[in-house]
């Protein structure tokens, strides 16, 4: 279980984690979603003790990480997997983590044969790919057989297989009851491997769903492409229809003039018809089955904190040079 | 529960030292100092021995004998250093804050375990250089030898144990700097660079302030004066022993204060 309690997380003047609250149930892969820069590694770090919060609370099992008597035995975390010392042997790794935790050294032997690195065992860290100091990472976190585990951005790095690995390992150890939250920037990812998911953008939270509940929310609505997007938007929103900028960039022939709106509650005849008779020009109008990677954009696009002075990022500036 | 902890945090880290090849390489770097000192006195036995009668008198050995244990701090020093920058640089500082959240007794665990490792080359060096020499220089009568080996021994023990105090301020520094570089530098400073600045201050400042550098701390511990050193010799035995002793804690205080309040 993990709670986290309108967490604020401020360094210097930058807010990373903004009034931040959710909580992770047991049994169940949590995805933990957000552009880079959204937060969740902060959040991570503030679960782990490894920042203090501002102000808020960040709980594992009901209490604070820093609290813990024997921490691995309890949370598990993959943060970084970059960060091992090169010149020590991978079995040396695990065997200083597990001798601080009061962890049988049989357990090396078997979290190392579980993520594949046994025979690699005897080996430096120097050596290893990004793939396998992840699998290592994994390895570190598994090592006290804890209920708690979160893993930042895990499949960064790993080939097909490694990917496929991690999903599937993820959702046994969820279905072990353990509480598994995963950080990600990539929805396409989440979408396979986790049950429920928290969106954040700008440290703050955007959506605490399940992966079905978003499908569902952004799954049915119609696409509309238009030159005239503002105008359309207020006669469909007059009519009822739920209105939002769609995602996916400028039109494909290059004219930037045309804004794509996502449209609920209103069908393809209803739009058509409406636009018709205001004289408004339709150049695309798509009954459409948003995909999750779709319902993240417009999700994290979308949110006004983040696009309101994120004026670097390439996506959002196109949104709000479409809506304006 | 906190000693279990604590042992615990011990037994890691120095499963840690024991686990990467720098600390090979530094107690290696350390053992050819003593190895050097013992080259360096067949070089002095024979220089001794085409000596005339007279200007053996003025010959003396003990600077020979000291400077082993002098080279070990530096070297231990450095092990102190690397006992935590790595740590920082490569990331890993997080997953031992994880391991064991309680920084001050991490801090703790690292210098009981460094401490020791330093104390023991430290004293083998020290001791090593003057019972080796001893050996080396065989019946040969050096003006500054005429005291058995008994007695020079608690002398030469108490100096011993100034490279764990080095060892146990490049870990401070090492915890504070977060560099290796920035470490070391500093340490190398603290070592060779303000004794010798101190040298030079006007008198009698270059006395007062000579008398609570470390490097002239055994001497006075062991109530000898401070004749043909750039160390002053002010300080009572009991007062150089505390002012030792607060060298090797103080910073490692500070350092624990910082790192419980800083963020990793």
């Amino acid at each position: 279980m993990i709670e986290v309690r309108e967490l604020t997380k401020r360094y210097g003047a930058t807010t990373a984690v903004d009034r931040l609250s959710f909580a992770v149930r047991p049994g169940t892969v949590t995805g933990f979603l957000g552009p880079n820069g959204a937060g969740k590694s902060t959040t991570m770090r503030v679960l782990l003790g490894l920042d203090a919060a501002t102000s808020g609370e960040a709980l594992v099992n009901g209490g604070r990480y820093a609290a813990l008597r024997r921490p691995m035995r309890e949370v598990g975390a993959l943060l970084d997997a970059g960060a091992v010392h090169g010149g020590r042997r991978a079995f040396d790794h695990l065997g200083w983590l597990a001798r601080g935790n009061g962890i049988p050294a049989r357990r090396v032997t078997e979290v190392l044969e579980q993520v594949g690195l046994a025979g690699v065992a005897r080996k430096r860290v120097a050596g290893f790919s990004l793939g396998m100091r992840q699998r290592l990472g994994i390895a570190a976190a598994l090592l006290g057989d804890p209920g708690v585990l979160m893993f930042d951005e895990p499949v960064n790095g790993l080939d097909p297989d490694g990917v496929r690995w991690i999903r599937e390992l993820m959702r046994a150890l969820a279905a072990e009851g353990r509480t598994v939250l995963i950080s990600s920037h990539l929805m396409s990812e989440m979408e396979l491997t986790a049950d429920r998911l928290i969106v954040i953008g700008r440290g703050r939270l955007i959506a605490d769903t399940s992966v079905r509940e978003l499908a569902q929310r952004f799954g049915r609505g119609v696409l509309v492409r238009t030159p005239r997007p503002a105008e359309l938007t207020e006669v469909l929103e007059a009519a009822g229809g739920s209105v939002e900028p769609a995602p996916g960039g400028p039109a494909t022939d290059g004219r930037l003039a045309d804004g794509r709106l996502a449209v609920g509650g209103l069908d393809v005849e209803a739009i058509g018809d409406m636009a018709a008779a205001k004289g408004i020009p339709l150049h695309e109008v798509t009954p459409h089955s948003a995909s999750l990677e779709e319902a993240y954009m417009a999700l994290t696009s979308g949110n006004a904190e983040f696009t309101a002075d994120a004026k670097t990022q390439p996506t959002t500036e196109a949104t709000a040079r479409r809506t304006s | 529960m906190n000693g279990r902890g604590a042992a615990d945090a011990v037994a890691a880290e120095w499963w840690k030292l024991r686990s990467v090849r720098s600390t090979y390489w530094v107690l290696t770097a350390t053992a050819l100092t003593l190895g050097l000192v013992l080259l360096l006195g067949v070089q002095v036995a024979r220089a001794w021995d085409g000596l005339s009668a007279a200007d053996r008198t003025k010959f003396e050995l003990r600077p020979l004998q000291e400077i082993g244990g002098w080279a070990a701090g530096l070297c231990v020093g450095v092990l102190g250093v690397l006992a935590i920058t790595p740590e920082y640089r490569t990331g890993m500082i997080r997953t031992t804050f994880t391991a064991v959240p309680r920084r001050g007794v991490l801090l703790a665990a690292k210098a009981a375990v460094v401490g020791t490792v330093a104390l023991v080359a430290g004293e083998a060096v020290t001791v090593g250089s003057l019972v080796g020499t001893r050996l080396v220089v065989g019946d040969r009568r050096f003006a500054d030898q005429g005291a058995s080996l008994a007695h020079e021994l608690p002398g030469f023990a108490v100096a011993g144990a100034t490279p764990a105090v080095y060892a146990l301020i490049g870990l401070a520094l090492g915890a504070l700097l977060r560099s290796t570089a920035g470490s070391i530098v500093s340490l190398v400073f603290a070592w060779h660079v303000l004794p010798l600045l101190v040298y030079h201050l006007p008198g009698p400042w270059n006395e007062r302030v000579g008398s609570v550098m470390i490097g002239g701390l055994p001497a006075q511990i062991a109530g000898r004066d401070a004749e043909n050193s750039i160390y002053g010799d002010l300080l009572p035995p009991g007062a150089a022993a505390a002012l030792l002793a607060a060298y090797a804690i103080v910073p490692l205080g500070f350092a624990a204060a910082v790192l419980r309040r800083r963020d990793a």
